[in-house]
């Protein structure tokens, strides 16, 4: 999945709005917007405002820039979040499935309506970092101790998508080389070319990264 | 131009109500855009959701005929216009992810399709059977007319069954649990681990193999992510 697809999907999460503009409620074909009076906090999903185009095409940038964005989450409750994070060996839980896209798209957009901008952006960063960290080191485990399930809970799609194609693929062709070795087995058919491409990649920058900080395995 | 937009809300909730299988429009979108994650993550081609597709396209000309209606510049339209790309988007990936999957596996399809009994729920739409014969039948006359006509006589025929790779069923993928399962069997990886059973709680995730859950997926019981 392309990257942009999950932001795709994360900019129908709801934030939190002021509008300093009044607009009637809008019928979408998906649910109903607004209605937007001035200084009254409404819900509204992200995408509304997120691109400005054209001096005519006044929605979008007429959206945003009348928009006084309230961050939900708070520099203090993200610094708790992070430590936590880092203390425990599985992934906790965080405050938007979508949390990485969001503070991209709402920190790009919007970051002088959000106080404490540049601090959020770190606190987020270094969880991300966290999380990747213990993603890439379960990843290892998984395919050294040669699982078959692993329960990933708190998981974002966005990290998922990190990994997915290399891990899926490497999987898959280790999957093939195993039911190669069982005599019989009319599965593997692939080409050398294929298995020289994996091999190359399993080795590849797997476990040791620099974020590597704590043991961890997959969810519990 | 609010009251074509207010009444088309209105016409909505109406039309909904006499339909057999009522369905708000917004769990409509939904239903499309969990399709659409399913048969993206998949590696096999899953049921066709024909009445969705339907529906969908349906709401979608329904609501540009309204803002055909509506002058320019209104900051109302602008947003109506943005949710019609963002649906019209979802709405072509998905079908062009079936595509891809046809054009990849077409000799499996077919024979699916073919081996299909009388009331089991149809594979493909009309027109995606269509594309897959005709897909079939062009692969078929170019392969002849390339290198097969060539071929001394013994060697001129192909098995397409064989010649085309199956879907993997055996990929890992990721899923979403959206009604709990309980003793859901796993396969070992190696010979010397022995298989066990897992539950599958409301709302949690995994990573397993697609087999075990793939008649999940088709019951809307989990969602692949």
């Amino acid at each position: 999945m392309d990257p942009s697809e999950v932001e795709f999907l994360a900019e129908k999460e709801v934030v939190k709005i002021i509008p300093n503009f009044s607009l009637d409620k809008v019928y979408l074909i998906g649910g109903d917007l607004g209605p937007f009076n001035p200084g009254l906090p409404v819900g509204c999903p992200r995408v509304a405002g997120s691109e400005p185009k054209t001096e005519t095409e006044v929605s979008g940038l007429f959206l945003l820039h009348g928009w006084m964005l309230v961050s939900t989450v708070h520099a203090d409750k993200l610094e708790e979040m992070r430590d936590l994070e880092r203390k425990e060996d599985a992934f906790t839980p965080v405050p938007s499935p979508y949390y990485m896209e969001l503070t991209k798209l709402l920190l790009n957009y919007a970051s002088d309506n959000i106080p404490k901008a540049d601090e959020i952006r770190t606190l987020v960063k270094d969880i991300w970092d966290t999380r990747v960290a213990k993603l890439r080191l379960s990843a290892d485990s998984f395919i050294s101790q040669m699982e078959a399930h692993a329960k990933l809970d708190n998981l974002t799609l966005m990290e998922i998508n990190t990994i997915r194609s290399f891990l899926l693929d490497s999987l898959n062709c280790m999957y093939k080389l195993r039911s190669n070795l069982q005599p019989g087995s009319s599965k593997g058919q692939f080409t050398g070319l294929l298995i020289h491409k994996n091999l190359g990649r399993l080795g590849f920058g797997l476990p040791h990264g620099p974020f590597v900080t704590q043991k961890t395995f997959l969810g519990d | 131009m609010s009251d074509v937009l207010s009444d088309d809300g209105g016409s909505e909730v109406n039309q909904d109500d006499s339909r057999e299988d009522v369905m708000t429009p917004a769990e409509l979108i939904a239903k499309l855009e969990e399709a659409w994650l399913n048969e993206k993550f998949s590696p096999d081609l899953l049921e066709n959701k024909s009445e969705v597709v339907e529906c969908v396209m349906e709401q979608l000309t329904h609501m540009e005929d309204n803002l055909q209606r509506v002058k320019k510049g209104d900051a109302k339209a602008g947003i109506h216009r943005m949710e019609i790309d963002r649906i019209r988007f979802v709405l072509s990936s998905y079908l062009r992810s079936r595509l891809q999957k046809i054009e990849k596996f077409f000799p499996h399809v077919l024979e699916r399709e073919k081996s299909r009994g009388e009331g089991d729920p149809s594979l493909l739409s009309p027109e995606e059977f269509a594309f897959a014969r005709e897909y079939y039948a062009m692969t078929e006359t170019y392969l002849k007319a390339v290198a097969l006509k060539r071929m001394p006589p013994n060697l001129q025929t192909v098995d397409m069954l064989k010649a085309v790779p199956e879907p993997c069923l055996d990929s890992f993928v990721f899923l979403r649990v959206k009604e709990r399962q309980e003793n859901i069997l796993v396969e070992p990886e190696t010979d010397d681990q022995r298989e066990y059973v897992v539950d599958l709680e409301e709302g949690s995730q995994h990573l397993m193999r697609y087999r075990t859950i793939a008649p999940l997926v088709s019951s809307g019981a989990v969602q692949l992510i």
